[in-house]
């Protein structure tokens, strides 16, 4: 028996496979791409040969795609990531008390007490200080972002950088570039504006206590581990498979909605070869002028979403 | 002679007086559609960038029926309360909009001091000159339009749900379905009731602004604080969801108070701006109430 969990994330797409120990037996880690559909069946495409749908005994989807993933998958449990992380952390974990969180397109600190969570918080409308500004400056730079902390840890010397806007800290960092600042000291300075600026908005009045997990793909950079030690002035735990606690969390939380259902809503790994069209429209039917996505798996149409009133995503989710 | 109401800001919650008011005077009255997205376009098309996006889709809803009408109500609103204002961007609002949208027909200017029937009547008195002569009509049209608004009935309290929340923010975010995007039906559907600011007493509001260490200068603060703080305080919800603009002044002052007082309570801060996308709104009124379901 084997539990799928999807999460569908701004920059990356992360599939996992856990037994009924909820020990991790395939992890796939693909980018989103924008074409989340695209990344859920290039993700799945190794599990086919190996696994039967009847392996699968619960499957759950989180992330910021989690609507269509749950449309596409037939999925038992859509969860959002900050549940999903914080049962995932816990499964690892029992005395976690702080979760952050910093992936491609949020940042979020959950604060849990005797396995609860009591308090969260994610960035507000505005994404700076995540993980797509550290690849864009990654990019921009020319430095592969598996090697940005070790950039980060070779530092020897502390520069400053404009953290509270992410288009403030490049142009600061730019600033430095051009009058010869070393590019460790400046990826450094960049990791501590990152911490600094994390910790005074989305940390900003939480109890932080240990023990503390560092998770999301922002965690693989060992600089920002390294800055958020020196910050809080305490061990930060990045857990194994940090880069996938939100599909390990939506595993989880599918087993426990078909332990109450009885039976999974898979389809089974023929997905991957379906067609999945996906068209966007302006329904013209009220001064709202919703935009509203169709979804159709083989020429049907499996779902709608985005209209306001329901009209379109109410009535058509149908199993093709 | 056509009036256009344009249907943003603080006409959510006074648009009984301002439509009987000049209803009474006999004009025909324009009163825009709900905010949509060719609003929203035109607002932040013609607002300066600056501003607040109920600011901005205020401008939209102006844009969209300047052309049918001879006087526009642009509410200077000032004071509603003595030794209180409203924020500072309502006593420009009308020259923010004469100076950003061109061709606009005539507007009500005068300042509004709601504190005294007296006060608010001069401003009654001056902008209803301006459609009819008659100080008679303008004098029964007032005393109509207030009687009109006395009993029109603002505020949700929602009862028979699981779960509670105090929803709070300035009344026209949570009026305005397109741009909170239907949070309150959202909220509903997770079997959440929610209350709102007008529907617990003045008196309690203020017993609760009393312990500040300074009266509130603003009256959006005096509110969503005392609100919040006496339900939280007394139990009387599960949780409050603070509805904000992004880049709002009052807010990045009243929302830290607000914390302080009411320490491990739940909150949830929403921040809105132009965004139509609603995967991140949701993600966090859903996490919001996983955590309450799971700590009660």
């Amino acid at each position: 028996m084997y539990y799928l969990g999807i999460d569908v994330g701004s920059v990356s797409t992360d599939i996992v496979l856990v037994d009924e120990n909820m020990h991790i037996k395939e992890a796939v880690y693909t980018r989103t791409k924008g074409r989340p559909i695209k990344a859920i069946q290039e993700g799945l495409k190794s599990f086919k040969s190996k696994y039967t749908k009847n392996e699968i005994y619960a499957a759950g989807t989180t992330g910021s795609g989690r609507q269509i993933a749950a449309m596409v998958l037939g999925a038992d449990a859509t969860k959002n990531e900050i549940t999903a992380h914080a049962v995932a952390a816990l499964q690892n974990d029992k005395d976690v008390r702080t979760i952050m969180e910093i992936g491609g397109q949020d940042s979020k600190i959950i604060i849990l007490r005797d396995g609860i969570v009591t308090d969260f918080a994610m960035n507000t409308v505005c994404a700076a200080g995540t993980g797509s500004f550290l690849d864009r400056q990654a990019e921009r730079l020319e430095i592969p972002i598996e090697d940005f902390g070790d950039y980060a840890l070779k530092s020897t010397t502390s520069l400053r950088i404009a953290g509270r806007c992410a288009v403030f800290a490049e142009s600061d960092m730019i600033h430095k570039q051009q009058l010869g600042y070393d590019s460790s000291d400046i990826i450094n300075g960049l990791c501590e504006a990152l911490v600094r600026n994390y910790l005074n908005n989305v940390g900003k009045g939480k109890d932080i206590k240990s023990k503390i997990f560092f998770q999301g793909g922002v965690a693989a950079n060992i600089g920002m581990k390294a800055a958020f030690e020196r910050a809080l002035q305490c061990e930060v735990c990045v857990p194994e498979h940090y880069n996938m606690m939100g599909a390990i969390g939506a595993a989880i939380l599918a087993k426990e909605a078909v332990m109450k259902s009885g039976k999974t809503n898979f389809k089974g790994f023929d997905l991957i070869q379906n067609e999945f069209i996906s068209r966007s429209f302006e329904c013209a039917d009220c001064p709202n002028n919703c935009e509203v996505a169709k979804l159709e798996e083989n020429g049907f149409v499996i779902g709608c979403f985005g209209d306001r009133c329901g009209k379109w995503g109410g009535k058509l989710v149908v199993n093709a | 002679m056509k009036i256009g109401i344009p249907k943003g800001l603080l006409n959510y919650k006074y648009m009984p007086f301002f439509q009987g008011f000049f209803y009474e005077l006999g004009a025909e009255l324009i009163v825009s559609e709900d905010t949509n997205k060719h609003i929203l376009n035109e607002g932040v098309k013609y607002c300066v960038d600056e501003a607040c996006v109920p600011m901005k889709i205020f401008h939209g809803h102006v844009a969209s029926i300047k052309d049918s009408c001879d006087m526009m109500v642009i509410p200077r609103i000032i004071q509603l309360k003595e030794r209180e204002f409203i924020c500072p961007k309502f006593c420009g609002l009308p020259e923010m909009i004469q100076n950003s949208i061109p061709n606009m027909p005539e507007i009500t200017s005068t300042p509004i001091y709601a504190t005294s029937k007296n006060k608010l009547f001069s401003w009654a008195l001056q902008e209803g000159k301006k459609v009819i002569k008659d100080t008679g009509k303008i004098n029964s049209a007032f005393d109509e339009a207030l009687r009109i608004q006395k009993h029109h009935h603002n505020g949700i309290k929602n009862k028979g749900y699981k779960l509670n929340i105090a929803l709070a923010g300035h009344p026209y975010n949570i009026d305005d379905h397109f741009i909170n995007m239907n949070l309150i039906s959202k909220l509903n559907a997770l079997d959440i009731g929610i209350i709102t600011e007008e529907c617990i007493s003045e008196d309690l509001i203020n017993s609760e602004t009393s312990n500040l260490f300074k009266r509130p200068f603003w009256t959006f603060a005096r509110n969503s604080y005392g609100f919040t703080c006496h339900l939280a305080l007394n139990k009387k919800v599960d949780g409050i969801i603070y509805v904000s603009s992004f880049a709002c002044g009052i807010d990045s002052i009243v929302i830290d108070l607000i914390k302080h007082r009411i320490g491990d309570f739940p909150f949830l801060i929403l921040k809105l701006d132009e965004h139509t996308g609603e995967a991140g709104l949701e993600t966090r009124i859903e996490a919001f109430v996983d955590m309450l379901e799971r700590r009660y």
